[in-house]
């Protein structure tokens, strides 16, 4: 009877915590509603906070950048071009924040109830998507608009819409991937919220969406490049548009960074969620 | 208890506006109790503390440089455009911070509410401290750069002037207006937290409305009146007046964002009495 039981945490791979994510899929919606109902509780407008925002700031950034600043937007209306840029950027930005509240909201359901925890950035992104969804609506409108008033047609017809979209898609896992970090640090530390938004106010200066990246003088060109968002926003342009330039390059360097930085959270998150847990 | 005499519940007696400021005066060693305990608060259970001040005051600041002057090649006159857009930074920074700070003045203080009593209006005004840390480091990184450009160009920016009192009147003003502001919406956000968001957002968008990244001279004169309805372009162009040699601003718009000021500020003071107990009831 002298048995020594020792009990230790098991550390899945990343691909057993993707297929148990997987099995899984069915919470994402759960939890991207409770995130929609934790963020906007007590308020009176609830959820419609989200669909608020979408179009005022942009319109009013188009006329002071476009109009009165008169910033370059390689040759088609800047509202558009902001339009496009702001888009990007938000699949990332906005998708980051929510991924990293992800433990820190729903640490009572980890409480509770057995899941696996990698889900959590993952759905707690939906309401992130939903308001992108909603813009890329308005980009749409927005195309229609410009090709009926100036007769021609701005969006690219081609396969070069593909890297578009494959654009959206590695801004969505830049942020996730990152967010496999933030959210562990973020339920430790409080620091880690006010230093992500103050990093993505920065960061969004420094990302070609106000401006193109062929303004930017020659000598700054080289260094703002190494910003992975910088490329995939090119990217994005160019596939949607056919405007500024594409870097194959840079691309592929960008992609595979990104799909490192994803393993790489995720043996980071399975390694540390045990550990954040318990000691909550 | 037998005489039936009927029971009154007197609430509060709304003894009107004087009352309010004497009252504000009494307890005015409160109000440096709250000031610190904002400020303490503000970055407590962070592990940066008072480095992380300096930071997010600095590196906004040159990236934003960086991106407005070479990027987006903002016209600054004379001076610099690292100079005028700290000049600029300064005076938003006084409305910015206070105001959002000091709504969150009855909201954090809920759970003191329900248990004692303080004037309610020494709340918002505490809370306000919290938001100057910011200002003050963006002045030093000023004189900094001051000192800089006085090496690399030869001479002072800023001169010794009878000019700077009108200035330092600018901040007076936009304090003033960001504490009436606070009084509305301090109110607002303990009742509801959308007063929240709403605030970040127009906050968000009223810096473009404001010339702190562009100067007023960007704006085609036909439709400058349109900028200086905001209360808060005449301030801040006056306060760039007062620091940096020639540029634009005008009295008469300083007066009305003054009477701006004046009008908020009594009816914030009417409303925040007014609701005051409706508001302590929903806390």
């Amino acid at each position: 009877m002298s048995e020594r039981w020792e009990v230790t945490p098991r550390y899945p791979g990343p691909l057993t915590t993707i297929g148990e994510v997987w099995r899984y899929k069915r919470l994402l919606g759960f939890i991207g509603d409770r995130a929609l109902r934790k963020m906007y509780r007590r308020t009176v407008l609830g959820w419609l906070w989200l669909f608020i925002n979408p179009l005022f700031p942009i319109a009013l950034r188009a006329v002071i950048f476009g109009a009165l600043l008169g910033v370059g937007s390689n040759g088609i209306p800047y509202f558009l071009f902001l339009l496009a840029g702001t888009v990007v950027w938000d699949v990332f930005a906005a998708s980051l924040m929510w991924g990293t509240r992800s433990l820190e909201m729903h640490c009572d359901l980890s409480d509770q109830i057995y899941h696996p925890r990698a889900i959590l950035p993952f759905g707690n992104m939906m309401p992130a998507l939903l308001n992108v969804a909603l813009k890329i609506g308005v980009l749409v409108l927005a195309v229609i608009f410009y090709t009926a008033r100036d007769g021609r047609l701005y969006l690219r017809a081609d396969v070069a819409l593909f890297w578009a979209l494959a654009a959206l898609a590695l801004a969505f896992l830049f942020a996730l991937a990152i967010s496999f970090f933030t959210a562990i640090w973020g339920e430790m530390t409080r620091d880690i919220r006010f230093a992500l938004s103050q990093l993505l106010s920065v960061w969004y200066l420094l990302t070609p969406v106000l401006y193109p990246l062929s303004q930017v003088p020659e000598a700054h060109r080289g260094w703002m490049l190494l910003n992975p968002l910088a490329i995939i926003v090119e990217t994005f342009k160019w596939g949607l548009f056919g405007i500024g330039q594409f870097y194959p390059d840079a691309l592929a360097v960008t992609a595979l960074a990104v799909t490192g930085l994803l393993v790489a959270g995720l043996i980071y998150f399975s390694r540390s969620e045990a550990r954040t847990i318990a000691q909550r | 208890m037998s005489d039936g005499a009927p029971w009154v519940i007197a609430s509060d007696t709304r003894e009107g506006f004087a009352a309010r400021i004497r009252e504000m005066w009494q307890y005015r060693r409160i109000l440096g109790f709250f000031s610190l305990k904002a400020v303490q608060g503000l970055y407590a259970k962070t592990h940066l503390g008072i480095f992380w001040m300096f930071v997010r005051a600095l590196v906004p600041l040159f990236v934003g440089s960086f991106v407005f002057d070479t990027v987006m090649n903002v016209p600054s006159g004379v001076v610099p455009y690292f100079v005028f857009f700290i000049a600029g930074q300064i005076p938003w920074n006084c409305f910015d911070g206070p105001l959002i700070r000091g709504s969150r003045g009855l909201e954090v203080n809920r759970m003191l509410l329900t248990k004692l009593y303080v004037p309610r209006i020494i709340l918002p005004l505490g809370q306000m401290a919290a938001g100057m840390i910011e200002p003050a480091v963006i002045v030093l990184v000023f004189a900094g750069a001051l000192v800089y450009y006085r090496t690399t160009d030869g001479l002072w920016y800023v001169q010794a002037s009878p000019r700077l009192f009108a200035s330092a009147a600018s901040i007076g003003v936009i304090l003033f207006f960001a504490f009436s502001l606070t009084l509305w919406t301090s109110v607002w956000q303990a009742r509801a937290r959308d007063a929240r968001f709403a605030l970040r957002f127009v906050v968000g968008f009223w810096l473009y409305f404001t010339p702190v990244i562009y100067p007023m001279s960007v704006v085609p004169p036909n439709i400058r009146w349109l900028m200086y309805l905001n209360p808060l372009t005449a301030p801040i162009e006056t306060f760039r007046w007062g620091t940096l040699p020639t540029t634009e601003h005008s009295w008469p718009w300083f007066g009305y964002s003054v009477a701006i000021t004046a009008g908020t500020f009594a009816s914030g003071i009417w409303y925040f009495a007014r609701t005051e107990s409706a508001t302590m009831d929903k806390i």
